[in-house]
């Protein structure tokens, strides 16, 4: 599903990353790992299409988004891929119900079909009766499962979870993991979770490290 | 290592360099609104000086003149007024204002008795022996001296001849000299007295004597002495009087010139408002770590200040500098009015003092300050802890104060019921300011008003501008407000003068007429026709009638400057066809003289139809009646109607300066005007017109009068876009983290910029439809009383519709455009990154 061939990416003279390859397989479910500064932020905008590798490729669905032009991989990311952020990223300004069901509207899928789909994710995270509360109402734990919901509702081929439970506590950061393990198997989608927890990191189906020399299998 | 540096580097200095070009904006609106208010001050300052050198110049050293009207007192009165105890000095001068024979300009023409004004005025008289040897030099009697200004303006030199206009006859006078400009710094020529009085048709008459006090004088008791001597047709006037009443004028005029320049000052101050409290407001988390590690409060308050103050130093300085550049060159290309008409022939020097210029420095900085200080106590309100929290976000609700807002309008009508102070309407300015104010505090209500029904349109850009311009109160009111404000005062200035030119333009057609307008001469001008010549122009081939009128002053209350008699030919019975009539009497006038008086004359007075008056006619007072009230845009001092027959019969002057010609039916009227023109012939200098060419003419002059007002309209409107733009590129900046969300979930840029596209077009729109509204009643206040008051002219109301319509939709475009380009850097690949920044 997803194939990252040989990508180098360098800021100015920085060089960040060097020749990383990456293979994922659909509905599956990685974690990488690494020290601050080693490029894992950078591997998953490439992987999103928000950076071009300076070498390599990115191969989604077979699809290479180095040769597409911006507003193609915008539409790409919009339609199959999902993203959870560590400091969640809810709009302030819409209700719970309308941030997860903003996906959905930029893929035109409006009316009752979103609205069942809203609801359907909303109690899958438990959230069922905050529909019309706003992210300033919700606590840490409450944020990062609607940032889940809103990241599956559109039914993506992959997440992209950058340390979503690095703002948690240890009970609210496991609750978000085992969520998210449930949905995404539910879902079938696969994703790359980005995280310093190992604990987060054995939730996963595999673990990589991200090193300067390349990506390297963890140990379990 | 100095910490407290360290500290104010990154509390005041780094804040202002984080944002430079919403920093170099607000110095930049700071800088204009100092600039405009300053210039307006300066060109007013000057004129008024110039004035009032002109006035001292003439006054000397007299501690006051008795003044006669235009025609002048008998001479006799010279010597009993001399003797009088407690009059040290008294010179006799005959003032006559000079038609220039072969130009449309007047020459004012100041006839001394040389050896009385050397008492009185030392600098003429040291110049004695120049004007003795250049009166020797010249044709005796026909000697004239020209001040410096006068002989620049007329471009003549001694040993030239100048003609001068006196009935129908040309005086032709060779210049003995030109006055160096310390010795005479009024725009006049200087001649004999007995010259004057002999070349003008003033033998036996005085126009003004100027007495200096004998030392320990009671001013009072020799000005009672004065008044029971003097007869009805002269007052006492002091020279600061004289200024006085020169500048009367052009005061409204001015004083709403400075109130239309101190509008960029707020709205500069509001910029400043609205462009701390989004820095505040973005910079929450960074404003609660620095109170964490141990900066209190107050000094983070003394910080926003400082800021605010260095941008009110930096702008207001600038702002001197171009207000001084700027006056500098309005005086060269507009003149002291700024192209009013008010003050033609003068030519001010411009000066600025120090206290002057450090008095604009203080508001500029002062405005700069007052802006900040509600941001300042928002600082300390910022709860620290939880704006450290991640995912914590700052309240965006704006407190609506409806009552508050309500409260302000209601005592801004109340304001509108107070009288005039001092002649100017302060009460209406503060009313207006009260309205300003209150439309400002009711912007949160209003967009919440207007938002809410607002439906979802299923397109993701739109409804998304629309929830976040829903759910961001405060934002979206320190967008509007400002231009809000500039966009209500555009709004109240185009309806006022659109109602006031429409007004001028039904006016002058409804009070011209005839086919064919003469003019020769007017108010205390040399130049006039005799009745002879009229019965020849009124047998001129093609003219069906004529209507005679003559243009005299009379003192309607003492101490006051005089109204203009309006002496014409009236159909009393018809008298509805012939002025703009406001007010019948409905009493019968009785035995009193019928007069009819200006709406001027009615309000400074108090005088209503149906009164009676006691009315100065020549050296008698006749009882007269007041039969109406009429619109006139002519005479600012007022005026009053009079048959002139009646006005004949009263004063014997039949002297003529006006003649309205009606054709015969299909008479071409180009050959009645070289008629007109072969029979007064070449010699002397008149004005012969059509109403169309009267009308045209004054509708010039009012679009020049206003013409600077649409300037600073224009710039109040810029300041108030500079506020759109500084708002939405500081929401840009603190909105990054939501437009890199956005782009994550698949937002295109296009999408993006359509976004931000559709929010400056409802803040554009919200601006439009409050700055309309607003507008609309601020203009009324202009209107009924701001313009009523200053001018004492009234105007029916007209709403110049199109020209509406066009300033809202350049306006709503421009908000939406600048909201796109301020917007620019949430479409750019930074914001991406910025899902990663805490702030």
């Amino acid at each position: 599903m997803l194939n990252v061939e040989q990508v180098s990416k360098a800021f100015r003279e920085r060089r960040v990353l060097q020749q990383v390859s990456l293979q994922l397989a659909a509905g599956e479910y990685v974690a990488i790992m690494g020290e601050s500064g080693v490029g894992k932020s950078t591997l998953l905008n490439l992987i999103a299409g928000l950076e071009i590798p300076d070498a390599g490729r990115v191969l989604l669905e077979g699809r290479d988004l180095g040769s597409m032009d911006d507003a193609e991989r915008t539409r790409v990311r919009r339609s199959r891929l999902g993203f959870v952020f560590q400091a969640f990223h809810l709009l302030p300004h819409l209700t719970i119900a309308k941030n997860i069901g903003l996906p959905l509207a930029l893929n035109g899928i409006h009316g009752a079909p979103a609205r069942e789909r809203v609801a359907e994710l909303l109690a899958a995270v438990g959230l069922a009766t905050r529909a019309d509360s706003y992210p300033r109402e919700l606590s840490g734990g409450e944020m990062q499962r609607v940032a889940i919901a809103r990241a599956l509702v559109h039914r993506p081929a992959l997440v992209l979870a950058d340390e979503p439970t690095g703002n948690l506590d240890a009970e609210a950061a496991q609750h978000v993991l085992e969520l998210l393990a449930n949905q995404l198997h539910r879902d079938g989608a696969a994703c790359i979770l980005v995280t310093h927890s190992e604990i987060a990191a054995a939730t996963t189906q595999r673990t990589l490290r991200l090193t300067a020399r390349g990506i390297e299998v963890a140990e379990q | 290592m100095r910490p407290a540096i360290s500290v104010w580097n990154a509390a005041v200095f780094g804040p202002l360099l984080r944002s430079p070009s919403r920093t170099v904006l607000t110095i930049c609106v700071i800088a204009l609104g100092v600039a405009l208010g300053f210039a307006v001050y300066l060109i007013n300052r000057s004129a008024a000086d110039e004035v009032s050198r002109a006035a001292r110049s003439l006054f000397g050293l007299a501690d006051f003149t008795v003044e006669a009207s235009a025609v002048g007192i008998d001479e006799n009165v010279y010597p009993l007024i001399a003797r009088l105890p407690g009059i040290a000095a008294a010179s006799p001068i005959v003032e006559v204002h000079a038609k220039l024979a072969d130009q449309r300009r007047v020459l004012k023409v100041v006839g001394l008795d040389t050896f009385r004004s050397r008492q009185l005025q030392p600098s003429v008289a040291n110049l004695a022996p120049t004007l003795e040897r250049g009166a020797q030099a010249a044709v005796g009697a026909n000697a004239l001296f020209l001040s410096a200004s006068a002989a620049r303006d007329l471009q003549r030199n001694a040993g030239d001849t100048l003609d001068l206009q006196v009935g129908m006859r040309r005086e032709r006078f060779v210049v003995a000299a030109v006055l160096p400009s310390i010795a005479f710094e009024d725009n006049a020529a200087l001649v004999d007295i007995a010259i004057a009085q002999w070349k003008f048709d003033m033998l036996g008459m005085v126009t003004r004597i100027n007495l200096r006090l004998a030392p320990g004088a009671d001013a009072s008791d020799v000005r009672k002495r004065l008044s029971a001597i003097l007869p009805e047709t002269a007052r006492i006037v002091t020279p600061g009087q004289a200024t006085d009443d020169a500048l009367r004028l052009s005061r409204a005029y001015r004083s709403n010139l400075t109130a239309l320049a101190l509008v960029a000052l707020f709205t500069g101050s509001f910029l400043v408002y609205s462009t701390q409290t989004l820095a505040i407001l973005r910079r929450r988390r960074e404003l609660a770590l620095l109170h964490a590690l141990g900066v209190t409060h107050r000094e983070q308050m003394l910080h926003t200040i400082g800021g605010a103050t260095l941008m009110g130093v930096l702008g207001a300085s600038a702002g001197v500098f171009l207000g001084l550049v700027a006056a500098r060159y309005a005086l060269q290309f507009a003149g002291a009015d700024l192209g009013a008409g008010y003050f033609r022939g003068l030519t001010p020097h411009l000066t600025a003092g120090v206290l002057e210029l450090a008095v604009f420095l203080a508001l500029g900085v002062l405005a700069a300050i007052l802006g900040a200080i509600r941001p300042a106590l928002e600082t300390a309100r910022i709860a620290t802890a939880t704006s450290l929290k991640s995912g914590d976000a700052p309240s965006e609700d704006a407190r609506t104060h409806g009552a508050i807002a309500l409260a302000f309008i209601a005592v801004g009508a109340m304001l509108l019921l107070l009288p005039p102070i001092d002649d100017l309407p302060l009460a209406g300015y503060g009313a207006i300011g009260l309205i300003v104010i209150a439309t400002i505090i009711a912007v949160p209500l209003l967009l919440n008003r207007l938002l809410r029904p607002l439906p979802t349109l299923q397109n993701v850009p739109i409804d998304l501008a629309l929830t976040h311009l829903r759910g961001s109160g405060r934002y979206a009111t320190l967008s509007v407000a400002a231009i809000v404000t500039s966009f209500s005062l555009m709004v109240a200035m185009l309806i006022m003068v659109t109602s006031f030119r429409s007004s001028l333009d039904a006016w002058t057609e409804k009070i011209l007429p005839a086919d064919v307008y003469l003019r020769i001469g007017y108010i205390g001008q040399t130049a006039y026709l005799d009745e002879d010549r009229l019965d020849a122009l009124t047998r001129l081939p093609g003219v069906a009638r004529t209507v005679s009128a003559r243009f005299a002053q009379a003192q309607l209350a003492p101490d006051t400057a005089p109204v203009t008699i309006v002496a014409r030919e009236i159909d009393v019975e018809h008298i509805e066809d012939e002025i703009w009539l406001e007010h019948a009497a409905t009493t019968p006038a009785g035995g009193a003289v019928p007069i009819w008086i200006s709406e001027a004359a009615s309000d400074r007075f108090r005088l209503h139809a149906g009164m009676e008056i006691e009315l100065p006619l020549g050296s008698s007072r006749e009882r007269a009646s007041i039969r109406g009230i009429w619109r006139d845009y002519e005479h600012q001092n007022g005026a009053l109607l009079i048959d002139r027959r009646e006005y004949v019969r009263l004063t014997g002057d039949r002297a003529i300066n006006g003649v309205s010609f009606w054709l015969d039916p299909g008479v071409d009227i180009d050959g009645v005007r070289s008629g007109i023109r072969n029979l007064l012939r070449d010699e002397v200098q008149y004005d012969l017109r059509t109403p169309r060419e009267l009308r045209r003419m004054s509708l010039q002059v009012f679009d020049r009068t206003f013409a600077v007002t649409y300037v600073l309209e224009l710039v109040a409107i810029v300041i108030g876009l500079f506020g759109i733009s500084a708002s939405i590129s500081a929401q840009v900046l603190a909105r990054r983290g939501e437009f890199g969300v956005l782009r994550h979930l698949g937002v295109t840029r296009g999408q993006v910029a359509k976004m931000l596209a559709c929010e400056g077009f409802v803040l554009g729109v919200v601006g439009v439809i409050v700055g309309l509204a607003s507008g609309a009643l601020v203009s009324l206040i202009l209107i009924y009383v701001v313009n009523r008051q200053s001018f004492h002219w009234s105007m029916d109301v007209f709403v110049p519709t199109p020209a509406l319509a066009a300033c809202s939709a350049i306006l709503i475009a421009a908000a939406s455009l600048i909201a796109v380009l301020s917007g620019r850097n949430a479409m750019g690949d930074d914001v991406v990154r910025a899902v990663k920044e805490d702030w």
